[in-house]
């Protein structure tokens, strides 16, 4: 190992510079925005509030958490991302496994058609016009149907599959498993790290989406968080207050009420994500080598 | 983002496609399904509430609570014997859904929207592409509340190609933003709140010279916000009270007004003296408002509606403070004025995918019905509200909690008694009360000047040229203000401004306000 040259220390110094100033940009926003959540609306109104709060106080962060709109849309966007990354997961884990065998007949015809999903869609209108037709606009299923399947993450599990050294399924083919067994008791459990980083791609994918809840969903009692989200921040937009009457202006919420909406929202998936975070990491180089 | 873009692209094809669409949308109930825990108790409501009258489907503005389980909707439901679906629109661009929801048909049996200049295009755009129902014939046969309530004028207004499409809602007339001032400052320097344009100068100068508010050099004698370069009461004195205004006959807009220059000049010099705050273009609402409630600034522009908010946060960090509304100032040859709405708030109306068009308007009829309209707007006597010589008090925080959002169920109103239960909402609070007050009432009558546009049809260049002619005068006149374009640029701005669809706006308005005159 040899010594450290004055050109190795500034590069090294510049590199943490540049990592601190990232981390710094990430994290002072939401510094400011936890403080206004739990600052007197008046030191937030006068400009006070920078990353400290001021005025201590939690009767906000209460206010929100306990109001019932705000439950109910965190209740339908908890569902939404259960139910829909358990069934997305369980879809594109058993999809990609004949998919990894190359050797079935037709089977890079399936996989073309895949593919092609990938590159070529309705658009929005068409879609939106199949949801009509299912009988789907404002309800759940519309979220998470079709979003099952992203061809992308089943790819990134075939490949993780094709990795797996073939032995394995031979050995237990002559024990007498059947495909089914092999799949669900040999390939899966060997496949934890994919399928939590695929199950967390999915699970933010639910858990963020705001476009599709707002095309499909008019009932105010299915909204989703996200949607809650931006209704409630864009409420004190000026853009949109070229449209507002009197009456509305009186009924704007305060800027401390939207801070704490903000963060109460992001509580749940800052409660699982250090969970999964190693599994990501991993899964992150998979993705990188898949070639 | 990019997903936003192509959405608003989908959208404008969407809206070009939609009479074909309309046309061959099925007829098939979509209403809401019964695999989710939430419809399915809508559901179970719904079976028990079956009579004679169907369930109705109303799609509202966006507000804060669902419609659905606010108390007003149990309410109406109870008052009127119509089940009704509520949904609402995004508070993000809901031009854009309306027109995906017409577009597939939606059997909406009432569609409500703001009232303002880009819902009014669509409104029109729908009812001449043939998506709307024609409310004529229905109010004839169901609606003798409807006409009695609402005033002929904007009955009239609402119009369009001679055939009724919607019910108006119509704004009350009131005046919003003025300049609010710091009284104890104004005591400091021993001097009274100014009346005039030559007075208003007088205290900016004494605020910066002596520093009421020992802010040293941090100190602001009079905070915009940024988009706000044409400063309301300041404006109107020079007759620029709204965006358009009659000059000899002729409604024009503030640009190529002769004032314009006059008011520029006078604003670039309160400028120049560093009585305007000099960061003023970049201040966002609430920028102008933090400057203002922290103490550094004497006096700001805002609308009554934030008096309370300001005024809390301002007492809290300054106890001594004190905070009031400015007179409307008066300009050098007399001219004066606030800017008052006047218009549509909102507008309702019946989308030919509509299944129960009769029962709609039987609903809306239902609705302006005397004491049912009372109690939907404000509620029941000596539960949401007292009445005593004639002045509807609210009783909190019952009212609050029960009917702050009563204004959203509207559709139509009794144009003769709603300005008076009105006032019920800016009771709540007796600061707000004194400041809409101030303005609206206390202040002479010839101060409060409604928008001539308010009651104007839809004008096809008018509403297309509207938003970004607006945003070219507000970047020039700051410019102006800055010193960043010189005064002898205003008439090659004001040829960029005719050729940029000013002139075409300036033809069709004019046409319009020839004959509505008469």
């Amino acid at each position: 190992m040899h010594k450290k040259t004055l050109g190795d220390w500034t590069f090294d110094i510049g590199i943490y510079l540049v990592l601190l100033l990232c981390g710094l940009a990430t994290l002072l926003p939401l510094a400011n925005i936890l403080s206004k959540a739990i600052s007197e609306e008046s030191a937030v109104i006068s400009g006070k509030v920078g990353i400290f709060p001021v005025g201590f106080q939690l009767d906000t962060m209460k206010y929100v958490v306990s109001s019932n709109q705000f439950l109910h849309s965190i209740g339908i966007s908890l569902l939404i991302t259960v139910v829909g990354t358990l069934l997305a997961i369980l879809l594109t884990a058993i999809s990609a496994y004949p998919l990894s065998k190359r050797h079935l007949p037709g089977i890079s015809i399936i996989m073309v058609m895949f593919i092609f999903t990938m590159m070529f869609n309705g658009g929005i209108i068409p879609n939106y016009l199949l949801m009509k037709k299912l009988h789907l606009i404002n309800n759940l299923w519309s979220l998470m149907l079709p979003a099952l399947i992203s061809v992308f993450n089943m790819l990134v599990i075939k490949s993780y599959y094709e990795s797996l050294p073939e032995a394995l399924e031979e050995s237990a083919k002559m024990d007498g498993a059947r495909n089914f067994t092999i799949l669900f008791r040999i390939i899966l459990p060997l496949s934890v790290p994919v399928i939590a980083t695929i199950a967390l791609f999915y699970a933010v994918y639910f858990w963020n989406d705001y476009f599709h809840p707002m095309l499909y969903i008019n009932d105010a009692g299915l909204k989703p968080l996200q949607l809650y989200l931006r209704d409630i921040v864009m409420d004190a937009d000026s853009s949109s207050a070229v449209n507002k009457s009197a009456d509305d202006l009186m009924n704007v919420s305060a800027e401390g009420i939207r801070a704490a909406t903000v963060i109460a929202s992001i509580i749940p998936m800052l409660l699982v994500y250090p969970y999964l975070q190693k599994h990501f990491v991993k899964g992150v180089l998979i993705g990188s080598v898949k070639g | 983002m990019l997903k936003n873009k192509k959405f608003m692209l989908v959208a404008v094809a969407a809206s070009l496609s939609f009479t074909s669409l309309v046309a061959c949308s099925s007829k098939t109930n979509t209403g809401s399904s019964t695999t989710t825990p939430a419809s399915k108790a809508a559901a179970t409501a719904a079976a028990t509430a079956a009579g004679p009258k169907p369930e109705l489907k109303s799609l509202q503005i966006w507000q804060k609570d669902d419609y659905n389980t606010y108390p007003v909707a149990k309410y109406l439901e109870q008052a009127t014997g119509y089940k009704v679906q509520y949904d609402m629109l995004p508070q993000d661009k809901p031009q854009d859904k309306l027109n995906i929801l017409i577009a597939s048909g939606e059997p909406y049996d009432a569609i409500t929207t703001a009232g303002s200049t880009d819902f009014k295009a669509l409104y029109a755009d729908y009812a001449k592409k043939g998506a709307l129902t024609d409310l004529g014939p229905l109010i004839d046969k169901y609606g003798p509340n409807i006409k009695a309530a609402i005033a002929p004028s904007a009955l009239e207004a609402a119009k369009i190609e001679g055939k009724l499409y919607a019910i108006p809602t119509t704004s009350l007339s009131f005046a919003g933003e003025s300049l609010y001032i710091r009284q104890d400052w104004l005591d400091k320097v021993g001097m009274k709140a100014p009346t005039t344009l030559d007075e208003l100068t007088a205290v900016l100068k004494a605020f910066k010279e002596k520093d009421p508010g020992g802010n040293g050099d941090k100190n602001i004698p009079l905070t915009v916000k940024g988009d706000a370069p044409i400063i309301p009461n300041i404006a109107g004195a020079f007759g620029l009270a709204n965006f358009w205004n009659d000059v000899n006959g002729k409604l024009t807009p503030r640009v190529l007004d002769p004032a314009y220059k006059d008011y520029v000049t006078y604003v670039s010099d309160l400028f120049k003296q560093g009585l305007l705050d000099k960061e003023f273009a970049a201040n966002k609402d609430a920028t102008a408002k933090e400057k203002f409630s922290s103490g550094k600034a004497g006096m700001i522009m805002i609308h009554w509606a934030d008096v309370p908010t300001i005024n809390d946060a301002l007492i809290k960090n300054i106890p001594t403070a004190k905070a009031t509304y400015i007179p409307t100032l008066k300009g050098k040859d007399g001219k004066i004025g606030l800017s008052a709405t006047q218009g549509f708030d909102r507008i309702t109306y019946i989308p030919k995918a509509s299944k129960h068009p009769e029962d709609a308007i039987k609903w809306m009829n239902a609705k302006l019905e005397k004491d049912t309209f009372r109690t939907m707007a404000i509620g029941e006597e000596n539960k949401h509200y007292t009445l005593k010589d004639g002045a509807y008090t609210p009783i909190l925080p019952i009212f609050t909690d029960e009917r702050n959002q009563a204004n959203n169920f509207l559709m139509g109103t009794d144009d003769k008694i709603y300005p008076t239960y009105w006032q019920a909402r800016v009771r709540k609070d007796m600061r707000l009360f004194d400041a809409w007050n101030f303005m609206n009432t206390l202040q002479p009558a010839n101060t409060k000047i409604p928008d001539p546009l308010g009651y104007a049809p839809y004008l096809t260049e008018f509403s297309k040229n509207f938003q970004p002619l607006n945003t070219m005068v507000n970047d020039f006149t700051t410019k102006l203000i800055f010193g960043a374009e010189p005064m002898t640029g205003i008439e090659a701005f004001q040829a960029k401004f005719k050729s940029s669809g000013g002139d075409a706006s300036y033809k069709e308005v004019n046409d319009w306000y020839a004959t509505a005159k008469k």
